[in-house]
């Protein structure tokens, strides 16, 4: 299939050294442009294996994989991992499929559709930061008109980010109120990109609507969710302006996820080794996750284009 | 302006005139309240001008300055024109705000950066800063008379808060010690004392609490409804620690740390630490903010000023600011505050926003300049009595008649507050690089304690195990 | 009916829970902060206007002098950082994705899978390195050296979303049109770009939003002159108490470019209805 799909492509019908050299000279100044960010990546890596403590320049020193036993010996370390990888499966689980039922709702257009779906990015427009900071006064027991409004159908007392209990329900919700918007972009704009005919011979065949749903565009969306999924996980496992301005990571260490551990490490402690160690084994976790959906990604455009 | 302007302030100030004259005379020449303020800092720095020192040394360059958004950096820009005429410098300056401040001045300085000349600093921020060596010990422009003024007058800054900021470096040893070096200058503090709503304690037939069991009481008894009785701060961060909890936790003698052997040993599971935690835990469980946990400086001032709650134990200054454009503005009380009944005064701990020279600046002379003209008797003056550069750092300051007469007039009770709990006003933590990591630590287990996830004896013998080993690993205790 | 009622019913419950916060937020920026801390919360109040005239004309009068507010200075950074980061994103991005679309050529997909991984690298991980380097190479505090940064959002992001549009464009089109003696370039520029318009639109606008978003870029490699929006609303909250009428109006301002992009980005939007009937 990999050979028909290459058949296809057109410079295979003009072979001349310009055809040859022409992907590249697409490709190549995207790369050329975005590669100096390897240095200060570099210097990165070299931070994470050295004691390096602002506050204690004298104790600098590489120790090669210190910082990183240290880290795995610690059981904060465990804990961060647990809830970081929890709130990533919560966020990007609940927002796809959010985002899809909505992206389902709005597909066909209409005047009022039309209009929902601009007005629906408007929580995407705000930037997180400061939309925690007004989902904090909303949820405020005193000032907060989702508390109070809360009380009127006679939740007393919810206490939203600040209790071990319902802080990450906040945070996710705060998260996906965010962010849900990007899915339904992506996935609205992929809908409607779909073609029409295997619709049409469903529809002519009388076959019924979740047959429909699940084999034809569910399948033929997948490249879309998982394109969006893909970003939006980028994203929530490196969740930190929500998080930090609702809580800080707490209650506890409810919430001490990744970033956070790390920009306490070397904002807050100057321990510049440590953060960067934290941030490595992140990058690692995320390089494999996407790894494994790019893999997917991929399979999926071949069969594709071999059906094609 | 007008030279009759002029000669009517500077016969003010050579007491030639009183205030309430001046103000007269100064009405009749067409001058309101802000203006007259204004011009009357104008003639304080012709009188700084006139005297033997060269403030024009450093004429024709420009000082960087790093700065927080902060009432105390509104300050001083309104009457930055008056340095810029008396030392013929010009001044830029990067404000940033105080959210992200700190994460700034931690970039620019990490990187050694030559770009700002003097900075905003916390106290607490020193022990970090002073070791890494981004900090000037300014004791060595202090003792230059060819450097400072002899109008500078470095002993009217109050004691306790030049020693504040003084430190040797050596984890544990006393702050403002033998060898210390002088990290920053204070240009405003804060100290943590009742404030309270007088109309919520009038209608409740209630006083100003005497001590923590009063407190409790009290508190719990201005709970009902939509009122909670005591404010607090309780986010996961050190600045959940040092207001009033660090302040009362003094009070009943429990220290964060003992030296033994010359070695810090964490110390904040002693009987009295555990005596008073227990006591703070139960008192926000039964009359705190419902939503502790997620409590700021802000939160906290904000529900005093809304009339959500009855009082704060935090920093005086956040009762000052609520007692203006607020709900409740005008019924905000403010009582000195010593909870252990056997203790002799309050022990405020305080926050000393202050002004440190910077370690990579190429003019250090001309940064020296600037502070000590923030830092002295003439702007902390314009500072205290025209603007929110309060609490004052300077004893004049606080002797000065204007400055207490706007605080008579427009916050009662605050200058009595201030001179009961003066004497006892400092930080009452001990010195060491891993503040930070302490104090966020220590907030987490007071949130754990809380929900009561684990019990206050349990939560402070497990953080006193985790700071120790913290101090072995850093190599700053065996 | 029945359907079309649950459509209804959904879709008022889908508008309630993403709009209530943006209503709620634009009410209080018509608000004094007194009328905002109100226990409990009400809608009786007089609107006023006060915070977007303190915002616009820079000037807050406080009963201790005149402030000077720096937010439309912000909004005009963000404008510049915003446009300059997602133009040079297409720029470099859309031929690139339509070159992994189109060919497959020797290290193409790893090349495709670096630029993706540029992402990967938590932003804190590279900040203070990249505040060194940028102040030896005298990029610090320029919109230049900040659009650059940009990239490693802005770029992946248009980059994998364009791809996938042209990778769904059948080629049969372009084909014949070469067939027919027409250039590369030509087929790329008149019958590629314009079928995978939609697609283009939605990555632009997200990456636009995306880089709108940013702060901690802007706040560790500049100074205050080149801060973003994001930057400049957290100016509101001092020491002397939060405004959160003025937040809720420097949010509200931050808003409208980002909007009216989107609704010029919409016509495009929705225009892939249309692409069924050239699809193989």
């Amino acid at each position: 299939m990999v050979e028909l799909a290459q058949d296809r492509a057109l410079p295979r019908a003009r072979s001349s050294a310009r055809d040859w050299l022409l992907p590249y000279l697409l490709s190549l100044p995207s790369l050329l442009v975005t590669i100096g960010i390897l240095i200060p990546f570099g210097t990165a890596v070299y931070y994470s294996m050295e004691r390096y403590n602002l506050a204690f320049p004298a104790g600098r020193q590489f120790i090669w994989f210190g910082n990183y036993i240290s880290l795995f010996g610690d059981p904060g370390f465990w804990n961060t991992l647990q809830v970081s990888l929890l709130y990533t499966l919560l966020c990007v689980g609940i927002q796809l499929l959010l985002g899809l039922g909505i992206a389902l709702l709005l597909v066909r257009r209409t005047w009022f559709n039309d209009v929902m779906s601009v007005l629906l990015i408007l929580p995407l427009m705000v930037a997180p930061a400061i939309a925690s900071l007004m989902w904090k006064l909303m949820t405020n027991p005193s000032f907060g008109i989702l508390s109070y409004l809360l009380t009127l159908v006679g939740v007393e007392r919810f206490p939203w980010a600040s209790s071990p209990d319902t802080a990450l329900f906040t945070v996710v919700l705060v998260d996906t109120w965010v962010y849900t918007p990007f899915i339904t972009i992506l996935l609205l704009a992929g809908l409607r990109a779909l073609p029409k005919q295997p619709f049409e011979a469903a529809e002519l065949d009388g076959v019924p609507q979740s047959f429909v749903f699940f084999r034809i565009t569910l399948p033929m969306l997948m490249p879309y969710i998982l394109t969006a999924g893909l970003f939006r996980m980028l994203e929530a496992i490196q969740q930190f302006d929500i998080i930090y301005a609702m809580t800080q990571g707490g209650p506890g260490d409810t919430l001490m996820v990744f970033q956070i551990q790390a920009y306490l490490s070397a904002f807050t402690y100057t321990n510049i080794g440590r953060s960067a160690a934290v941030l490595m084994v992140l990058w690692a976790i995320t390089f494999l996750l996407s790894n494994l959906v790019i893999k997917r990604w991929l399979k999926l455009r071949e069969r594709r284009h071999g059906n094609a | 302006m007008s030279k009759r302007v002029d000669d009517l302030f500077d016969a003010h100030l050579s007491k030639k005139l009183g205030r309430r004259e001046l103000a007269n005379r100064a009405a009749r020449l067409g001058l309101g309240g802000v203006a007259a303020g204004y011009l009357l800092n104008a003639a304080g720095t012709r009188a700084l001008a006139a005297g033997s020192f060269d403030w024009k040394a450093h004429q024709g360059t420009t000082v960087r300055l790093l700065l927080n958004k902060h009432p105390y950096t509104d300050a001083m820009i309104n009457n930055l024109d008056n340095f810029k005429e008396l030392t013929g410098m010009d001044v830029v300056y990067d404000v940033f705000p105080e959210d992200v401040y700190f994460d700034k001045v931690t970039a620019a300085l990490s990187s050694r950066s030559s770009q700002y000349d003097a900075f905003m600093t916390g106290a607490y921020q020193t022990w970090q800063y002073g070791p890494a060596g981004w900090l000037r010990d300014v004791n060595e422009w202090i003792g230059d008379p060819s450097k400072t003024a002899d109008t500078y007058n470095w002993d009217d800054l109050l004691p306790n808060l030049r020693a504040s900021t003084a430190w040797s470096g050596v984890p544990g040893e006393a702050l403002g010690g033998s060898g210390a070096k002088q990290w920053a200058v204070p240009w405003g503090f804060e100290l943590n004392s009742i404030s309270y709503n007088r109309r919520m304690f009038d209608a409740a037939g209630v006083t100003p609490p005497e001590n923590m069991e009063d407190l409790m009481e009290k508190a719990a008894k201005l709970t009902s409804g939509d009122v909670y009785g005591i404010g607090a701060r309780g986010t996961r961060s050190w600045a959940t620690i040092h207001p009033g909890y660090l302040s009362g936790f003094t009070n009943f003698g429990a220290r964060d740390f003992v030296v033994e052997d010359g070695n810090l040993k964490a110390a904040m599971n002693s009987p009295e630490g555990k005596k008073f935690t227990q006591m703070w835990i139960e008192m926000l469980q039964k009359s705190g903010p419902r939503n502790w946990t997620t409590y700021t400086w802000y939160e906290v001032g904000n529900d005093l000023g809304a009339g959500a709650s009855a009082m704060i134990y935090d920093a005086d200054i956040l009762g000052y600011f609520q007692n203006r454009g607020t709900k409740e503005a005008g019924n905000i009380g403010y009582a000195a505050f010593a909870p252990n009944p056997e203790a002799e005064q309050p022990t405020p701990n305080v926050w000393i926003w202050s002004l440190g020279l910077s370690a990579f600046s190429e003019q250090p002379d001309a940064g020296w300049h600037f502070i000590q003209w923030a830092t002295g008797t003439e702007h902390t003056t314009f500072g205290a009595t025209q603007a929110d550069l309060v609490n004052p750092v300077r004893q004049s300051v606080w002797n000065n008649a204007d400055f207490q007469a706007r605080l008579k007039k427009d916050y009662p009770g605050y200058l009595e507050q201030y001179q009961q709990s003066s004497d006892g006003s400092k930080i009452y933590f001990t010195p060491q690089p891993l503040f930070f990591n302490l104090t966020t630590e220590w907030a987490a287990s007071l949130q754990k304690m809380h929900a009561n996830q684990v019990s206050v004896d349990e939560g402070l013998d497990q953080l006193a195990e985790s700071v120790n080993q913290q101090l072995r690993n850093a190599g700053i205790a065996q | 009916m029945i359907v079309k009622a649950v459509r209804a019913v959904l879709l008022a419950l889908v508008a309630l829970f993403f709009l209530f916060p943006i209503f709620w937020v634009l009410l209080m920026s018509v608000m004094t902060n007194q009328d905002i801390l109100r226990s409990p919360p009400s809608l009786i109040f007089e609107p006023t206007l006060e915070n977007y005239v303190a915002l616009i004309s820079g000037q807050l009068d406080t009963s201790v002098g005149t402030l000077e507010v720096a937010y439309m200075r912000n909004l005009m950074n963000s404008l510049i950082l915003g446009v300059g980061s997602v133009l040079l994103s297409l720029l470099l991005g859309v031929p690139a994705a339509y070159a992994f679309a189109r060919f497959r050529f020797r290290l193409g997909e790893n090349i495709a899978f670096t630029l993706l991984s540029f992402r990967f690298a938590p932003p804190l991980l590279v900040l203070l390195p990249l505040l060194f380097y940028f102040q030896q190479l005298g990029l610090y505090d320029t919109y230049f050296g900040l659009i650059w940064v940009y990239q490693l959002i802005t770029l992946p992001l248009i980059l994998w979303i364009v791809r996938g549009y042209f990778e769904d464009i059948s080629e049969d089109i372009e084909h014949a049109y070469r067939l027919d003696g027409h250039s590369w370039l030509a087929t790329f520029l008149r019958i590629a770009i314009p079928l995978a318009r939609p697609g283009i639109a939605a990555a632009a606008l997200l990456a636009f939003i995306f880089a709108w978003n940013n702060f901690i870029f802007a706040l560790i490699l500049g100074s205050s002159d080149v801060q973003p929006v994001t930057v400049g609303a957290l100016a509101f909250i001092t020491a002397s108490g939060i405004n959160y009428g003025q937040i809720a109006a420097a949010l509200v301002l931050s808003v409208v470019p980002t909007l009216i992009l989107a609704l010029f980005a919409q016509r495009y939007l929705v225009e892939g209805l249309s692409l069924g009937a050239v699809k193989g």
